[in-house]
């Protein structure tokens, strides 16, 4: 790795001036398990001034439910997630996506926030220095999209503008499929925006000095059915190549209200609405979840060479719906 | 199996288990020398390019940077098969490729002067397909190969070594028939072997001539013999050999790395320590070769093979070391697989804009199996013949020949392996799972599971020289001169039992020196499977040599003929009067006794594995996945059950059946770019994944050396992939033709989505 300061940051104030401070020339480090990855592999075309530890702010790893909403710290441990007896009981969905992720050493020190704020896992865009590396690509500023004429096997099927990396973050496809709320906090302030609005195309909406301070669930969400289906090459380790994150209301077998989030298919979390509305008002049956499945995909234009990401996306969400997990890494 | 031996085919401890397993041994990455500096690789952003200038001032003048070194200013070390290339060159031809050698007191600043030289490329048009790398107005990646294609004959196996299979009359064999099939089958996904250890070196030079390497590699003599020849025989060559971590064949040889090493170390007359990186290792080391196969089989309706003929494609990426060999073994390989009279069976071998294909488990024919046995099995299909059965009825039995690798016939001596075959089907359940040709053998939902059989075997077990010493010390105690390394299979420790068998001493009354070619004789190494009769035969040799003076000092201090005396924890007695003894110390004193052992090759034997496969298919996500591996073999006697065990459950990785599953080097074709040199992406099954394998392993004595064994540890790798694309095939009801069974090959040959 090549030289940069080192700062522990003691508050969440003291963690975003500091980002202020640097300019966008800084770099948060939660449990670093990605962020050393990509010092490693000097992939960025500017190699970060300093790191700013956020292990050190004190209490921003708690889980605690108030007035009907859960909150959970944006230092929580993936390991500490998935074993809350809590979330557990209240949003199974996202127990078992945290559980899903990687392997438990990294879930170990992998925390929450660090999940959402991760790099595109794109091979175009993580290719090493060492390498003869790195490639310029639309998402680091210069040039087109590589995937594109490359080897897109893993890449997105849906909404792919200009850059067809896909977010595969586990915890952001639970938590939207759960309708949470992210906290911001910034130099001025806090803010809050749902997990869905909190992607774009190319990254996400944190300003340069800005951090996740908590993600906070409501509670009407906690009573309904959650399922989580992720596709992977081999059940650790491995990033999803297609995961769905479903919150389905069911009165007598009827569906009351859905929420169905795909993962790895698109830039940011998919919320398949049209899969949504699909279901709502209907018995929950073969037919009913297969019509949903392709509504869900109805847009897809995978690229050259991952149409077979469709087909395994319409198979999660028909699975999701009806309740079905297997034979998916469960 | 015989009993009475007091370790051979008993549980013994590894000599260099405790080491391994508390940390405590050191690899070359450990070791720690004075004034070390560490050199650092700098690599071509571009598949195909002319250096056309480098600009190395701003690295020079960092602190701490001792050397650089590029095309320019190198020696002009050249290498391979043919000897034409250099560690640096002025072409690059693989995204990649080495650039520069950078030597700093610091890995950081190594890698910080890499950063600041710049190089000005003239870029060049790539080539990655093996066939359009043949096309006239192709690129070309050498001047002294037009057509991109390399010299078949491989001078390291002798003058007249293999380079095709054709024997009798095709066409005459084809008039024979029943059936013909004829198809293509490509395994061209170039898997990385990766063993855990990098390719590593650390390299003295010490002028005029004298050049001491540190390797990290399975075969320390042959390291000796290939730098010789590279530096030139008036320089000395010490290669010094650890533990290595893991080489599956990878690293029999690292000369380039050894090369960066030994030229930086030679500019700044320091040692320099070069250590891969995992992304270094994965994408700029060595993969399997890849093979493309378009042939015609000819088989009657009782399975008798009547004709093979076609034409054999292996890509060997930016340059070959042992492609051509790895193509002789392969074609030998085919004729002992499949008893055939009429061959012919002709390779090309290509260069192309990728890194580089060498040494793997399987050694050419694993990647020729991968493609015949399918091949075979499309007449297997129109005949409605069981593959089982047409595998065993085809294998090699005693008496039948092939041309080896050499180009001389042999004529096989060795055990009938139906025996082991039918065991390893029984215990398999082959029987009432097989369901016929391109069917599911149970459905289940969107399920659907399917069966397969693949089979290998290989000459290699008595190939190349061996020779150890050993020497008897008063204290009763005894010391192997051998440089075989430990590169995980207990090699050593087998050394160890032999000898001590044969001597009849306690295991810990027995060492072996390390792997340092100033101490130890020649000795070409673990490689194939040879470990057990070559390797063993020499340290038995040895230790049989040692003894017989032993003896023969002894007996007339005991007044009696040396045949009379036995010897046994450092006692020597006259036979049946235990009371008439001496110990070693009183019989020799102030004296050791030196023997002497050689191996010479001997391709008269072959081993034999047969593994059958069980996987299932979800129809819906195109997920293949392994359920269960039966292995059959017979190897005549284990020498160290847990050993063997360990090699035959070894079948997964290290580029073998799970190269048919999910292993393959991603190469972009629009960059040249390895896209997948990481642990995540390339996929590499995890402890927790490892499905049931059952061993069955039979223990009938071959004419081999005193303790009738041979070895297989080798081509445990080898039978499995192509039985998984039979199981995959059959489960679906579609033959797949590529590696590996990817979702998107699965949903395409279901017809659900559209190829591309």
């Amino acid at each position: 790795m090549r030289t940069f300061t080192h700062i522990n940051a003691h508050t969440v104030n003291e963690a975003c001036e500091l980002l202020g401070q640097y300019r966008g020339k800084a770099r948060l480090n939660a449990g670093g398990t990605d962020l050393l990855a990509m010092l490693k592999g000097d992939i960025w075309p500017e190699y970060p001034e300093a790191v700013i530890n956020v292990k050190t702010i004190p209490g921003l790893d708690s889980i605690t439910e108030n007035d009907n909403v859960l909150k959970i710290g944006a230092l929580a441990l993936l390991s500490d997630v998935a074993k809350s007896p809590t979330i557990k009981e209240k949003c199974g969905v996202l127990a078992k996506a945290a559980l899903s992720v990687g392997s438990p050493l990294i879930r170990n020190v992998a925390t929450i926030g660090g999940n959402l704020c991760q790099a595109p896992r794109c091979w175009y865009y993580r290719y090493p220095r060492r390498l003869g590396g790195p490639l310029p690509c639309l998402r680091k500023g210069t040039g087109p999209c590589l995937a594109v004429k490359g080897d897109n096997r893993y890449h997105a099927i849906l909404e792919g503008k200009g850059c067809f990396a896909v977010c595969t973050s586990d915890i952001a496809v639970a938590l939207a499929a759960l309708d949470a709320k992210i906290t911001i906090a910034g130099p001025k302030g806090e803010r809050s925006i749902s997990v869905v609005d909190f992607f774009q195309p190319l990254g996400n909406t944190l300003k340069i000095d800005e951090m996740i301070k908590d993600f906070q669930i409501p509670a009407t969400m906690l009573s309904m059915e959650q399922r989580f289906l992720k596709f992977t090459l081999r059940k650790p380790i491995d990033f999803a190549i297609v995961s769905v994150a479903a919150s389905i209301g069911l009165n007598n077998g009827v569906c009351t209200d859905a929420r169905i989030i795909l993962g790895a298919v698109a830039p940011m979390p998919f919320r398949a609405k049209a899969a949504e509305e699909k279901i709502v008002g209907q018995p929950i049956s073969d037919n009913v979840a297969a019509e949903a499945a392709e509504k869900a995909l109805a847009n897809a234009k995978p690229l050259s060479m991952n149409a077979y990401k469709v087909e395994i996306a319409k198979t999660l969400v028909r699975r999701a719906i009806k309740g079905s997990t297997a034979g998916l890494g469960e | 199996m015989i009993d009475s031996y007091r370790y051979i085919g008993k549980e013994t401890p590894r000599r260099d288990g405790a080491e391994v397993v508390t940390g405590s041994a050191e690899y070359v990455d450990d070791i720690r020398f004075t004034n070390l500096l560490y050199g650092e690789v700098l690599r071509s952003p571009h598949p195909h390019a002319r250096i056309k200038q480098i600009e190395k001032s701003k690295a020079e003048v960092l602190g701490g940077v001792e050397a650089i070194l590029t095309w320019e200013n190198v020696p002009d070390w050249k290498f391979g098969t043919p000897t034409i290339f250099r560690i640096l060159d002025r072409k690059v031809r693989f995204v990649g490729d080495a650039v520069a050698i950078i030597a700093a007191r610091t890995k950081d600043i190594a890698r910080e002067a890499a950063r600041l030289i710049e190089v000005e490329y003239e870029v060049l048009p790539p080539v990655f397909d093996m066939e359009a790398a043949m096309k006239p107005g192709a690129p070309q990646l050498y001047e002294e190969l037009p057509g991109n294609k390399l010299p078949l004959y491989a001078p390291v196996l002798g003058p007249k070594s293999l380079t095709e299979i054709v024997m009798g009359d095709v066409e005459k064999g084809f008039a024979e028939a029943d059936v013909i099939a004829e198809g293509t089958f490509g395994y061209e996904n170039i898997p990385n072997p990766l063993p855990p250890e990098p390719p590593s070196a650390v390299a003295l030079w010490q002028e005029p001539n004298k050049v001491t390497v540190w390797v990290s590699n399975q075969q320390v003599w042959l390291n000796r013999k290939i730098l010789s020849e590279i530096f030139g025989d008036n320089v000395e060559v010490r290669a010094i050999g650890g533990p290595c971590g893991g080489s599956y064949g990878s690293k029999v040889m690292s000369w380039q790395v050894q090369c960066y090493a030994a030229a930086l170390s030679k500019a700044t007359g320091k040692p320099v320590k070069v250590c891969f990186s995992k992304e270094e290792h994965l994408a700029a080391f060595v993969l399997r070769p890849e093979t493309r196969i378009h042939a015609r089989v000819g088989m009657k309706k009782d399975g008798t093979v009547t004709a093979i003929s076609g034409k054999w494609l292996l890509g060997t990426g930016y340059y070959s070391m042992t492609t051509q060999a790895q193509l002789s073994v392969g074609a030998g390989e085919a004729q002992i697989a499949v008893r055939c009279a009429n061959w012919d069976v002709k390779p090309t071998i290509v260069c192309t804009n990728r890194n580089a294909s060498g040494i793997v488990r399987g050694f050419g024919g694993q990647e020729l199996k991968c493609a015949l046995i399918p091949l075979l099995s499309l007449a297997m299909e129109k005949a409605d013949l069981d593959p089982f059965e047409v595998l065993k009825k085809n294998y090699l039995k005693p008496g039948d020949g092939y041309y080896w690798r050499d180009g001389n016939w042999y004529s096989y001596r060795g055990v009938d392996y139906t025996k082991a075959m039918e065991k390893g089907a029984q215990t398999f359940g082959w029987k009432a799972k097989w369901k016929g040709w391109l069917k599911p053998t149970a459905l289940n939902g969107t399920k659907r599971t399917g069966v397969g059989v693949g089979i290998h075997g290989n000459a290699d077990i008595g190939e190349d020289v061996s020779e150890a010493y050993v020497r008897l010390d008063p204290e009763g105690r005894a010391v192997i001169y051998s440089s075989v390394t430990e590169h995980g299979t207990g090699q050593r420790s087998n050394c160890i039992k032999v000898v001590a068998e044969v001597l009849q001493l306690p295991l810990e009354a027995v060492s072996i020196t390390p792997s340092d070619t100033l101490i130890t004789p020649v000795e070409w190494g673990p490689a194939g499977s040879r470990g057990t009769y070559a390797i063993l035969s020499a340290a038995i040799a040895a230790a049989e040599d040692a003894k017989q003076k032993l003896l023969q000092f002894t007996a007339p201090l005991l007044g009696v003929g040396m045949g009379d005396l036995e010897t046994e924890d450092g006692f020597i007695w006259v036979k049946n009067r235990p009371d008439n003894r001496i110990t070693w110390k009183d019989a020799l004193e102030l004296r050791t006794v030196l023997g002497h052992g050689r191996f010479n090759p001997d391709y008269s034997f072959a081993n034999c594995m047969m593994s059958f496969v069980e996987v299932e298919v979800d129809t819906e996500t195109g997920k293949v996945t392994l359920l269960r591996v039966v292995n059959a073999t017979d190897v005549g006697q284990i020498i160290d059950p847990p050993g063997i065990r360990g090699q035959l459950n070894g079948c997964l990785g290290t580029a073998g059946i799970d190269s048919a599953l999910f292993e393959e080097t991603v190469l972009d074709r629009a960059t040249g770019c390895v896209l997948n040199a990481n642990m995540i992406d390339y996929k590499w099954r995890t402890f927790s994944e490892l499905p049931p394998i059952d061993n069955v392993i039979m223990e009938t004595p071959f004419p081999s050396h005193r303790f009738g064994a041979v070895g297989i540890g080798e081509v445990a790798t080898s039978p499995g992939p192509s039985a998984v694309l039979m199981a995959t095939s059959n489960a679906i009801g579609v033959w797949l033709h590529e590696y590996p069974v990817t979702p998107q090959r699965v949903l395409e040959a279901l017809g659900k989505v559209g190829s591309k």
